[in-house]
């Protein structure tokens, strides 16, 4: 899709093609084109929901996919630089809220939770580090992949979770394990970069290094003052409406900030997050997805996961991204059994947790880069490991949805059957 | 339903030592998130089957509630230290799980409907039979037992205490929220009971072989199957030896319901050894007046004297039962107990501190947490 003439000029100017053609689409105009592809988007959502009782954000996904560079390729992979903000918008919102659901302190209550957290982040690290390595993938880049799938899709999992309601043990650890792990992983894949760096020959690792202080104490930073600006502001607003715009326009802030300074908006919000909630108890009300707004913003990211979609090399690649994809589940579900009895979890639950904590995201590898192109100017791995990683990670995106709502429905079983009303948050 | 099997008689009433206490006590299970009951009894009770000391923890009829019972108790120091070590313990286990454990009669904001049955046979049974009223059952009360060593005593004293049962009711009522509104009622969380068709009082009987024939006239008509099938506010657990008080609610501490317990132990020796008046059938007439003006109004609620058909304030009739049952509680040791039922008189029950709590502005969630928190006090 090709910048701003008009609709109207450019159906009517003689040179550019009709609308209803591919090419039109191609060439018409990108607001229109991803108005429309939302449409349908929701209306596959809805079907999917309803005939194959999948959940609701698959429905985007696929829909993008299938207009992205796999299929129909409407949409140029470098075009979506222009949204960037926009969908890191859309993902602070749905870490914001994520912050704000989870009690950090039940670490401290619960030390082997906290061990369970860091052991299924490092178990899985180097599962898949190690089997990448015994493959006869360089080891440095294993490792990258390994640092990748230390991360749980912390936006799969929120919003899935809130569709289907469920509620209990598994649900309130799924939560909290997935916030510690995304929170592993940007720290991982910094120290990852550092260590690329002095590994690559004639590049200096100090600026590497303070640029991984820089990003990650500046992302915490950012984060808390965030939360803190709100506990301030958010006294002033006396209706709910108010104050969940207060708190879209703060995180708006937050993530043009963050971006503006390059650090990580995923680890700034999801603080903030949590900073907000330590700090206000029960005076910080967050509707799901901070309202309507966040709601357009959510249906965009899921649609731009499906455009990001990336399964190139495919044919070549498949028995690596098939091992990274199996020695993460290994990996994710030994160290959650392990610790199940000592952090007080029951056996069917642990299991239903590990295939919960499955969904990944491809926002793990695009965080240290500044726009979806492929960085040039940090060593670039292994170009036959990236690939294996970025399908991987497609397909555990691409299929989040269903491992989130396997785990937490059909194995932990904490979902409410019946038909879910449409209600606002309850708790007066 | 119905069994082949003939009706079982009643069980005979096993001798208990006069004057032992025990008590039950069912908790809300809430969420550290939103403190909305939460569905995890089942994991509270896996994380507390080796816990130490000789009282004992099963579940309740739906998933968000807890029911743990004391050993058998004559003292209240001792009956206190129990309740606290229990008390102490679970905390631990609801930290380790992220829950938080609470007192309180009724969840002011849970919705009835999303509640769900604890996964036990006798549930489900309760469940099919009474279909909603099952889930709305989902209140939670404090439950004494109180020793005896013959079934004809047990139930003379039976009636005999029902002239005290709003005493009970005003003094641990903490129900006045229900459905996030007040409802006007100190304890709104018996009118959940009294939906039951088998809820009130005892048949008036003296002795326990008319009651074995009135229970065998009950199971003959097939609607009663055990004495479990009765929500009489004083019932008799032949198994146990001992009558149980089921009308007050939970207390927001544990320092209430160990006082509870041992003031209705002091009632009971003062009733047996004074004999003051004798039970009649006629008591009845002013029961259920007076049991409604003590869940509606509370301590400032008006009764009715069943004898002399005085009214008065149940604050003042309370005051009155202390003053001649203080002997009987400083031979119980249990002074404290009167001290502190003297100190409610003063500060109001339990459903004035709620509601004091919401008065200041303060979302309702917000007076949830201030409960549990005075409950792990």
């Amino acid at each position: 899709m090709r910048l701003a003439e008009s609709p109207l000029l450019a159906a009517s100017a003689p040179s550019s093609p009709a609308l209803w053609t591919l090419e039109g689409w191609r060439s018409a105009d990108p607001v229109m084109g991803i108005a429309l592809l939302m449409i349908v988007a929701l209306l596959a959502s809805e079907a999917l929901s309803r005939f194959a009782r999948l959940p609701r954000a698959v429905g985007p996904m696929l829909v993008g996919a299938l207009a992205g560079p796999l299929l129909l390729r409407l949409l140029d992979l470098s075009e979506l630089d222009r949204w960037k903000p926009l969908l890191d918008l859309a993902v602070g919102v749905l870490v914001f809220e994520l912050g704000t659901r989870i009690r950090p302190r039940w670490l401290i209550d619960n030390p082997w939770l906290a061990a369970k957290g860091v052991a299924e982040a490092l178990l899985a690290a180097v599962a898949v580090t190690g089997v990448l390595w015994a493959l006869g993938a360089p080891p440095i880049s294993a490792a990258l992949a390994g640092a990748v799938a230390m991360a749980t899709s912390p936006v799969i999992t929120i919003v899935v979770q809130h569709e289907l309601r469920a509620r209990g043990q598994v649900t309130e650890r799924l939560l909290l394990m997935a916030a510690l792990n995304s929170m592993l992983a940007a720290l991982a894949l910094k120290v990852w970069r550092v260590v690329a760096v002095a590994d690559a020959p004639g590049l200096d690792w100090q600026p590497a290094l303070a640029n991984a202080v820089y990003v990650l104490g500046g992302s915490f930073l950012l984060g808390t003052a965030a939360g803190m600006v709100l506990r301030r502001l958010a006294g002033a607003m006396h209706s709910a409406a108010n104050t969940a715009v207060l708190q879209l326009a703060l995180l708006i802030l937050a993530a043009m900030l963050a971006n503006q300074f390059t650090l990580s908006p995923l680890l700034a919000l999801l603080i903030a997050g949590m900073v907000a909630r330590q700090r206000m108890g029960h005076t910080l009300k967050v509707e799901p997805q901070l309202g309507t707004a966040g709601a357009a913003l959510t249906v965009l990211l899921f649609l731009s996961f499906g455009l990001l979609s990336n399964f190139d090399g495919l044919a070549a690649a498949w028995p690596w991204a098939l091992a990274i994809v199996l020695a993460r589940l290994a990996g994710k579900t030994a160290a959650v059994l392990a610790l199940a009895r000592p952090s007080g979890l029951g056996w069917r639950q642990s299991i239903g947790l590990a295939l919960a904590l499955q969904p990944a995201s491809n926002l793990a590898v695009l965080l240290s880069v500044s726009t979806f192109g492929w960085p040039t100017n940090f060593p670039s791995p292994d170009a036959d490991v990236l690939r294996a990683v970025v399908i991987a990670t497609t397909f555990m995106q691409l299929t989040g949805p269903w491992w989130t709502q396997f785990g937490l429905k059909h194995v932990a079983r904490e979902c409410p059957s019946g038909p879910s009303e449409l209600r606002t948050p309850r708790a007066p | 339903m119905a069994d082949s099997q003939p009706p079982l008689a009643l069980q005979s009433f096993t001798p208990s030592k006069p004057l032992t206490l025990g008590v039950e006590l069912e908790l809300q299970i809430l969420s550290t998130h939103d403190f909305d009951l939460a569905p995890q009894a089942e994991d509270l009770l896996r994380e507390t089957a080796r816990h130490t000391g000789a009282w004992d923890i099963k579940p309740e009829i739906t998933r968000s509630m807890i029911e743990i019972g004391t050993s058998i108790q004559t003292e209240y120091g001792p009956m206190l230290a129990e309740l606290q070590d229990l008390q102490q313990q679970i905390a631990r286990a609801a930290r380790k799980l992220n829950i938080a454990v609470g007192g309180g009669g009724t969840h002011p904001y849970q919705r009835w409907s999303d509640q769900e049955i604890f996964p036990s046979e006798r549930f489900r049974y309760i469940s099919q039979l009474y279909g909603y009223l099952a889930k709305q059952f989902t209140v939670f009360g404090q439950h004494v037992h109180v020793g005896c060593e013959d079934g004809d005593r047990a139930l003379w004293l039976l009636h005999a205490l029902s002239r005290y049962v709003p005493h009970f009711i005003a003094l641990s009522a903490s129900s006045p929220f229900v459905q996030g509104q007040d409802t006007g009622f100190d304890s709104a969380r018996l009118n959940s009971v009294f939906a039951f068709p088998l809820s009130g009082r005892a048949p008036f009987v003296h002795t326990w072989d008319e009651f074995g024939a009135f229970f065998d006239k009950m199971t003959a008509t097939g609607v009663v199957q055990s004495m479990k099938d009765f929500y009489w506010d004083i019932r008799p657990k032949p198994e146990f030896g001992t009558i149980e008080l089921r009308v007050c609610d939970t207390p927001l501490t544990v320092k209430k319901a160990a006082a509870l317990a041992c003031y209705l132990q002091a009632i009971c020796r003062y009733l047996r050894e004074e004999r003051p008046f004798e039970p009649a059938e006629d008591d009845y007439l002013v029961y259920t007046f007076n049991r409604f003006q003590a869940c509606r109004f509370g301590l400032d609620g008006e009764i009715v004297d069943p004898k002399t058909h005085q009214r008065q304030k149940i604050r003042d009739d309370i005051l009155r039962t202390l003053a001649k049952v203080d002997a009987h509680a400083l031979d119980l040791r249990g002074l404290p107990a009167c001290q502190a039922i003297r100190d409610a008189l003063n500060d109001g029950n339990d459903a004035t501190w709620l509601r004091r709590q919401r008065s200041g502005g303060s979302p309702l969630t917000a007076v949830v947490e201030r409960a549990a928190a005075c409950w792990v006090e």
